[in-house]
């Protein structure tokens, strides 16, 4: 035993909002093992969103105490740069107020069949499935793991870290459970897939490059000949495992489905957390390891970009399910973010670029965070009135509140003095200097025929009579919190979002590390 | 990666052995998903495995070689034979394992295995590897994994975890007063 390894450098401080994520679904685990039944709601809820928000603390002592990092860190296998920190922070944040969220919305007892005396008999005893927030904590630190990950290898981890507990947590829902059960296995069947998919072209390209590492993928571009099969196949089915995991045409078909069935908080969480990490690693896989193959990927893009916004838009349309909507028009929204993805050049139209979509994160995730919030709000002696016209009418009985979504809708539409106007102005001011106008003309008319679905549900709520035995309205105290903050957040980057679109410019400035 | 490739003629023992064990691997991959009993679509695989395994050993991978003997043949293997036992599927001859999609799974099967063999043969026409042996050793792959790749592996333990929550949660039957 003379010979030893020399032990690896971990920078802890710049991990630490990982650490700490990670160090709380543990605790988390344990507290279930241990904690009396009666206790353990009390012990989880507390601890969950105390640990979002040391991870957030920490994601911003780091940047005001060292800076931006500018090199990959734990022996290059996290690029915890500009972008990765700011998307940490969004991540984080969305998780949080998703959690908040968390109301009666899960199964008492999962093992239970819809509907049978045992499922009766843990509603009334009062059983309750706890382990949901170290589930949910694991998820997203998966998330933070995914957007910040500096080679191929450590992606598919944390792609598989990030999914498996929502596959699971899909399948929860309190009502509506054999749609939910169809819609946990759906995913779980088309994410294993897709991973799989994502796995065969990591190995094509490590085929090719000799190294899983980004920034090694990049610079092998320019040095190994004869070998292009292998790179053009490689990257095309790395893209269809990662444009499935934002829900682009044509691999969108999952996300109505899951978005419907699953318990309307993991709706959120996926409908922000989720498509915000995936375009961290996205733009990671395009811009840093293919970015000087940007000729023959980005056709590609633009044809995913142009078939997801018109498909997402019109397709929601013809949708009677509130969240099936919502669903649709998170796909549309995926399609204009993939605008300014394809809109790249320089390092500074590259930094606009990325600033344009760090913003349009933020501001859908708040915004659609928000709407889900409102639906769980709306309820039906079964659960939530899931059904469009059962909310015909709601702008009589609770204004506030539908004027509220109707606020939310029209922002995701993008009306000025709305985040979404900000946000839209952003990617597609960024596409056109990048030379992307015909792809900016189709997001205008996409956003047109989306505004359409939008403004029918306002029409809905307020034009028509409201049903006699129509939803009731419950509030409580966190899910008004957490809408009323989200409305907040969609006022203020509607009406003075410069803060917000300095500090993305500022992330985007350094761009990714490699 | 490309190094001056020996001549085909005549070929080495090591290249008629991996040849020989990549005959018997596809071969009883192919009996697996034909095969009508069920029990012998798990041994077929066992098989099928094995030869994965010598394949590995003949490029002087000797661990992964032995974890694959270990994990896939060992642990997952027994797991699907235990699955069937205690599900009550039926163990013998079954006649309506054979779905009605079989030709068009088929055809996108063909297909699928047709661009992936022809992207290899493209990519790795004229590649060669000479084999140092040891290279594949449990040290030098621990000090890399405990080393470079000591993130994604905790991050691997971190993922085990949350399966084996989930499994928890969706299969607890003991709900208070069993």
């Amino acid at each position: 035993m003379t010979d030893t390894i020399t032990a690896p450098t971990i920078e802890y401080l710049l991990l630490s909002p990982l650490l700490v994520v990670f160090g709380a679904a543990i605790v988390g685990v344990l507290v279930e093992a241990f904690a009396p039944r009666y206790l353990r709601a009390a012990f989880q809820v507390p601890l969950t969103l105390l640990s979002l928000v040391a991870a957030f603390a920490l994601v911003i002592f780091v940047v005001v105490k060292d800076g931006v990092p500018n090199k990959a860190a734990a022996m290059g296998a996290v690029a915890a740069d500009g972008p990765a920190l700011f998307i940490w922070g969004t991540i984080l944040l969305l998780a949080f107020v998703s959690v908040l969220l968390i109301g009666d919305d899960f199964v008492p007892s999962a093992v239970a069949v819809p509907g049978s005396v045992e499922e009766e008999r843990a509603v009334s005893e009062g059983a309750a499935h706890t382990e949901v927030y170290p589930l949910v904590l694991f998820a997203v630190g998966g998330m933070l793991l995914f957007a910040a990950s500096n080679d191929l290898l450590v992606m598919f981890v944390a792609l598989e870290v990030m999914s498996l507990p929502l596959y699971m947590l899909c399948g929860l829902a309190r009502r509506r459970r054999l749609l939910s059960q169809e819609a946990a296995m759906k995913y779980f069947l088309l994410g294993a897939f897709s991973s799989a998919f994502f796995l065969y072209g990591t190995a094509l390209l490590y085929g090719y490059a000799g190294s899983i590492d980004l920034s090694k993928i990049s610079t092998s571009l320019s040095s190994v000949g004869g070998q292009d099969s292998l790179l053009f196949i490689g990257a095309a089915v790395l893209g269809v495992g990662l444009f499935f995991k934002i829900g682009a045409v044509p691999f969108q078909m999952w996300k109505p489905d899951v978005y419907q069935g699953a318990p309307t908080p993991i709706t959120a969480l996926m409908a922000s957390g989720t498509l915000v990490a995936a375009f961290g690693a996205l733009l990671r896989v395009f811009w840093v390891a293919l970015g000087n193959l940007e000729w023959d990927w980005s056709p590609v893009v633009w044809a995913v970009a142009i078939l997801t916004m018109v498909v997402g838009a019109i397709l929601a349309i013809t949708q009677t399910d509130i969240k099936r909507m919502l669903a649709y028009s998170s796909i549309a929204h995926a399609g204009f973010i993939l605008t300014a993805v394809v809109a790249t050049a320089g390092a500074k139209q590259n930094s606009l670029a990325l600033s344009g979509i760090l913003f349009y994160l933020v501001a859908y995730g708040l915004t659609t965070v928000g709407a889900f919030g409102v639906v769980t709000m709306v309820r039906d002696p079964g659960g939530e009135a899931w059904h469009l016209s059962r909310w015909a009418g709601l702008g009589k009985r609770s204004p506030k509140l539908a004027m509220v979504l109707a606020f939310f809708l029209l922002a995701m539409a993008g009306i000025p003095l709305t985040s979404g106007f900000f946000a839209k102005y952003a990617v597609f001011s960024a596409a056109v200097s990048g030379g992307a106008v015909a792809l900016v003309v189709v997001g205008v008319v996409a956003s047109a025929i989306a505004a359409f679905f939008y403004v029918r549900v306002i029409v809905l709520m307020f034009f028509s009579d409201p049903a006699a035995d129509g939803p009731s309205i419950v509030m409580p105290i966190a899910t008004r919190g957490v809408v009323g903050f989200a409305a907040l957040a969609t006022v203020v980057l509607g009406v003075f979002p410069q803060p917000v679109l300095d500090l993305a410019s500022k992330a985007a400035q350094s761009l990714f590390v490699r | 990666m490309n190094f001056a490739s020996p001549a085909f003629w005549p070929p080495t023992t090591q290249e008629i052995v991996f040849l020989l064990l990549g005959v018997i691997a596809v071969g009883s991959a192919v009996l697996v998903v034909t095969t009508r009993q069920l029990v012998h679509a798990a041994l077929w695989l066992v098989v099928s495995f094995g030869a994965l395994a010598g394949g590995y050993l003949v490029l002087t991978a000797e661990f992964v070689a032995w974890v694959q003997i270990l994990i896939y043949v060992g642990a997952i293997v027994v797991l699907l034979l235990f699955g069937i036992m205690l599900t009550r599927a039926p163990i013998g001859r079954s006649a309506d394992l054979d779905s009605g999609n079989q030709i068009a799974a088929l055809v996108v099967g063909v297909a699928t295995a047709g661009v992936l063999v022809s992207v290899l043969v493209a990519g790795f026409r004229h590649a060669y590897m000479p084999l140092t042996p040891g290279a594949g050793a449990a040290k030098p792959l621990g000090s890399s994994i405990f080393r470079t790749w000591v993130l994604p592996f905790e991050a691997l333990s971190v993922l085990l975890l949350a399966a084996l929550i989930g499994a928890i949660v969706l299969s607890r039957t003991d709900i208070r007063g069993r």
